[in-house]
């Protein structure tokens, strides 16, 4: 017990944490087969960076096809093969990866105070599957890949190319990494939090993380049952979907989206708890309605389990049906509007520091509430006749996932780059790579609500000539888009190089992974802290005892309405 | 360590109530426009229901764009008059507010009553589609790679190419596939539905507006998909007349299928369609012996058959428009006879056969 602060009360297993164990010394312990929470956080970023690279590229040539009504460059049969690819690229190799795999396992177990996820080797098994389903999904171009887009449905993708059978397996690998990396994070968040902190103590990142692995481990298995079935459809002619042979196409799409309508909260909850560690970082306040913060939430992973048929109300369902999916889509509109009302009122009333990851998160509140607010003209059943597969879904899911996921990425990157690098990058370039990456953005999605409405589906290498104005203006859009990563790609490259040491706490955080060196020692915490109240109090002097003096941080005296409490 | 000292705030900020009004009178103008635009989406609504889903869109138009404005403008606001003073210390911190539970309640409250309002609203539009009149003609729209045909009462042949529609005739559109899911999307009338093999999707439509309006396919089915597209023609009922004698059928727009000939039924013949085309699901019980669809052994003495055909005991000429037809309703689905592949003459033997059937 002598490495714990005095009067902490702890549990038998904090018997073992005397002991550390020594860092490995061999290349390939240390950096390829690490168990090293960290090391494992850095090669999912690092490995679904390079997919973003990829899948953004196929993005260019998909704009780049619709510059002309007629299909620019590629044949019909190559554009689906590149939109598909793009589509599942961008969900199961790029962000879903990058909000789990990359920024879970390497901020939660800092900012719950723990040495490491409670299975590591579990955690390295997940990430190997990664870039091995990555390969086999983009290998699949070189026999054809995927071409019915990346929902696949049936009997059209047992026509696809051979491709679409890697593109299940690949799709099914990772499935089961992400289901590995949900028990992982359940376990390390349920278990292994420092003394003291409870669960409304935990950073709201944490509960973004908690909730996201609650989801990835129950959905994903419905996929994983539709995928072996469409595999042994394709394979062996096993009459799962084709109506032919008495199967049911209908039944694809309820098990895919019985995972996928949950992915997309998959996708976001842990960049609602990105948000929720920048804006109160830089607005110098406690975020705003915490437990409202943290309930809502657990509120949107529950209900985006009865919802995933509103995907389907053209498909031909039992027609009534389609009203309690209407209505249950509406009703998660009231704890996202209250995690966004309470987000606004964290801004007000703030000291703020507009850094880079302050520009991001503000244009992510605005970005994802205008994807949010087109969900609604989706989740009405009567509009939804006139919008589904037209390109303004399309519109609505790039706000959700570009606008939404992707902004709040690189929130997330810009805010912990300093503690993962330990250097900072260039602030100047970063606001050149947010005002271009949100004007460019919304100059290329913005025109596809109104193509929609008009009269233009999605998934098409042609389209009539009255689009071509505003699909040319996308294309563009989407160049500058991509330019803007450039910057983006330039500054980190030069962050290494002659960006300013940034200490432990270049933002004043108050967040536990901000308490230790950066980047992080091997163990993280030499001593295991314990946790008094939540972290976001700039008025007040820092919750936590027992940490190592580090960066001038200010250490609190328990006080007896502060005693910490177990959380086992 | 120094305490840090907590900036006193006693009003909202500079300018709030200004922002406030901004947001409102910005918000009310893009009301107004939204909620008196003849066309929201930018289409002409060319039939029923198009004009009720533009009410429910420009009534969503008009919320959603107030919500956008408040958040928008708010945070804009807030990121300007809170941003750190140039002449702050590094200790400068924010108001330490932790939550205001007033506040909270309203905007979980009115999110809530908005939702419920907007629910009811849906669901009354909706029921508005669900019953809008079809029926009068009855047209099977049947998908392939990469096209459609459509099937007309009393045409012995689908139409391949344009699907005509006469003006202000309530219309039901029954649509499969013969492959894989495509999509019937008639924008201007703002109806769509997948057409799935197997599967029989139903729309409704009255066209109000004569002209050329564009059929979509809206799921992906191939590579010919972005090209998969017909029209529709609504044209006036005599245009349509003068259409439909050209493709070789008698102008009957009415019950459909009005008139088989059915005198000439052999029973020796229906019998042995009956068990090609119809025992997989009918035996020749009793009504209520089903298999997929009732037993018709009793068709034309069981009262149980009457609420198939307008609550009076069916004729044969009821029962062949049924089998021409086909059925979908409280007791099942059944497909046309142009799905099935009878001719009119298969069905004049199948008459002949049930009603040797109930006449034991």
């Amino acid at each position: 017990m002598a490495t714990l602060a005095p009067g902490v009360k702890t549990g038998p297993y904090h018997a073992v944490l005397d002991h550390i164990h020594p860092e490995p010394t061999s290349f390939i312990r240390k950096y390829i087969f690490s168990i090293d929470h960290k090391v494992i956080g850095y090669q999912y970023m690092i490995t679904g960076g390079l997919f973003f690279l990829i899948a953004g590229l196929l993005a260019e040539l998909i704009r780049t096809q619709l510059l002309s009504p007629n299909g620019a460059i590629v044949t019909a049969a190559t554009y689906n093969q590149i939109y598909s690819m793009h589509g599942s690229a961008m969900i199961w190799m790029v962000i879903i990866p990058l909000v789990t795999g990359g920024f879970g396992n390497f901020v939660m177990p800092l900012q719950i105070g723990a040495r490491d996820v409670a299975f590591p080797w579990l955690n390295l098994a997940a990430f190997w599957m990664f870039p091995v389903a990555g390969i086999i999904l983009f290998a699949s171009f070189l026999w054809g890949a995927p071409d019915a887009g990346w929902t696949e449905y049936p009997p059209v993708s047992l026509q696809g190319p051979p491709g679409t059978s890697m593109w299940c397996a690949a799709i099914f690998l990772i499935g089961i990494s992400s289901t590995l990396t949900g028990i992982n994070f359940i376990v390390t968040i349920y278990k292994m939090r420092a003394p003291g902190m409870t669960l409304t103590r935990m950073p709201l990142f944490v509960w973004g993380q908690f909730g996201t692995a609650g989801l990835s481990f129950i959905a994903t298995t419905a996929l994983a049952g539709a995928l072996l079935a469409l595999f042994l459809e394709r394979t062996f002619g096993v009459p799962f979907y084709d109506p032919k042979h008495g199967g049911s196409p209908i039944l694809w799409q309820h098990m895919f989206w019985f995972y996928s309508h949950p992915a997309v909260y998959i996708m976001i909850l842990p960049v609602f708890g990105i948000i929720s560690e920048v804006l109160p970082t830089f607005s110098r306040k406690p975020v705003f309605g915490y437990k409202m913060i943290a309930f809502s939430t657990v509120a949107i992973a529950l209900l985006g389990f009865s919802v995933w048929a509103h995907h389907m109300f053209t498909s031909g369902m039992v027609p009534w049906l389609q009203l309690p999916f209407m209505i249950i889509t509406m009703v998660i509109a009231v704890p996202t509007g209250i995690k966004i009302f309470s987000w606004m009122a964290t801004l007000w009333g703030g000291s703020i520091h507009w850094t880079t990851p302050m520009l991001f998160a503000t244009g992510f509140l605005i970005t994802f509430t205008c994807g949010g607010l087109t969900g609604f003209f989706l989740a009405a059943v009567p509009l939804d006749y006139h919008e589904h597969g037209t390109y303004f879904v399309v519109a609505h899911l790039h706000y959700v996932l570009y606008g939404g996921s992707v902004m709040g990425l690189f929130a997330g990157i810009y805010y912990w780059w300093p503690k993962m690098t330990g250097r900072m990058y260039n602030e100047v370039l970063g606001y050149w790579h947010f005002w271009l990456t949100f004007i460019a953005f919304n100059g290329t999605f913005m025109p596809m609500h109104w193509l929609g409405l008009l009269g233009m589906p999605r998934r098409v290498a042609l389209y009539d000539p009255q689009f071509q104005f505003w699909n040319v203006f996308a294309t563009i859009s989407s160049y500058v888009l991509a330019g803007s990563m450039l910057i983006f790609i330039y500054n980190f490259a030069m962050s290494f190089r002659t960006g300013k040491v940034a200490g432990p706490n270049p933002w004043g955080a108050r967040t536990l992974e901000w308490m230790i060196s950066s980047p992080p020692p091997y163990y993280n915490y030499k001593k295991i802290p314990a946790v008094l109240a939540t972290p976001y109090d700039f008025g007040n002097p820092l919750p936590y005892i027992g940490l190592e003096a580090a960066a001038g941080a200010e250490e609190a005296t328990p006080t007896a309405e502060s005693h910490p409490v177990p959380t086992y | 360590m120094a305490q840090r000292v907590v900036k006193p705030r006693t009003n909202l900020g500079p300018g709030f109530w200004p922002v406030t009004a901004f947001i409102v009178v910005i918000s009310a103008i893009m009301a107004y426009f939204t909620l008196t635009s003849p066309w929201p989406i930018g289409l002409v609504p060319a039939g029923e229901p198009a004009p009720a889903t533009d009410a429910l869109f420009r009534f969503l138009g008009a919320v959603g764009g107030a919500i956008f404005n408040i958040v928008t403008i708010y945070t804009i606001y807030f990121g300007i008059v809170f941003a750190k003073p140039k002449n702050a210390g590094p200790n400068d911190i924010g108001v330490q507010i932790h939550d205001a539970p007033v506040l909270e309640f309203w905007w979980t409250a009115i999110p809530t009553i908005l939702i419920v309002v907007l629910a009811i609203y849906s669901t009354k539009i909706w029921l508005d589609i669900q019953n809008t009149q079809g029926d009068v003609l009855t047209v099977e729209a049947i998908s392939y790679q990469y096209g459609y045909q459509f099937r007309y009462p009393n045409l012995a042949q689908p139409v391949s190419g344009e699907m005509h529609l006469p003006l202000n005739t309530p219309t039901t559109i029954h649509v499969t596939s013969r492959d894989v899911i495509h999509g019937f999307w008639i924008p201007e009338m703002r109806i769509k539905a997948d057409m799935v093999p197997g599967l029989i999707n139903t729309l409704r439509v009255t066209p109000t507006v004569a002209g050329r309006y564009p059929i979509i396919c809206t799921e992906f089915c191939g590579v010919g998909h972005g090209a998969m597209k017909t029209m529709l023609v609504v044209q006036s009922q005599q245009d349509f007349s003068k259409w439909f004698a050209q493709q070789g059928g008698a102008q009957s727009t009415g019950s459909g299928g009005g008139g088989i000939p059915l005198a000439s039924g052999s029973v020796a013949a229906g019998t042995a369609l009956f068990g090609q085309k119809c025992s997989a699901c009918h035996s020749t019980g009793p009504f209520t012996q089903k298999i997929v669809g009732p037993g018709l052994g009793q068709i034309f003495n069981d009262p149980a058959h009457a609420k198939l055909v307008n609550g009076t005991d069916p004729t044969t000429q009821d029962v062949a428009n049924l089998i021409k037809n086909g059925y979908q309703g409280d007791i099942g689905t059944m497909p046309s006879a142009a799905m099935n592949a009878i001719s009119n003459k298969d069905i004049a033997n199948l008459v002949a056969y049930l009603a040797s059937l109930s006449k034991k």
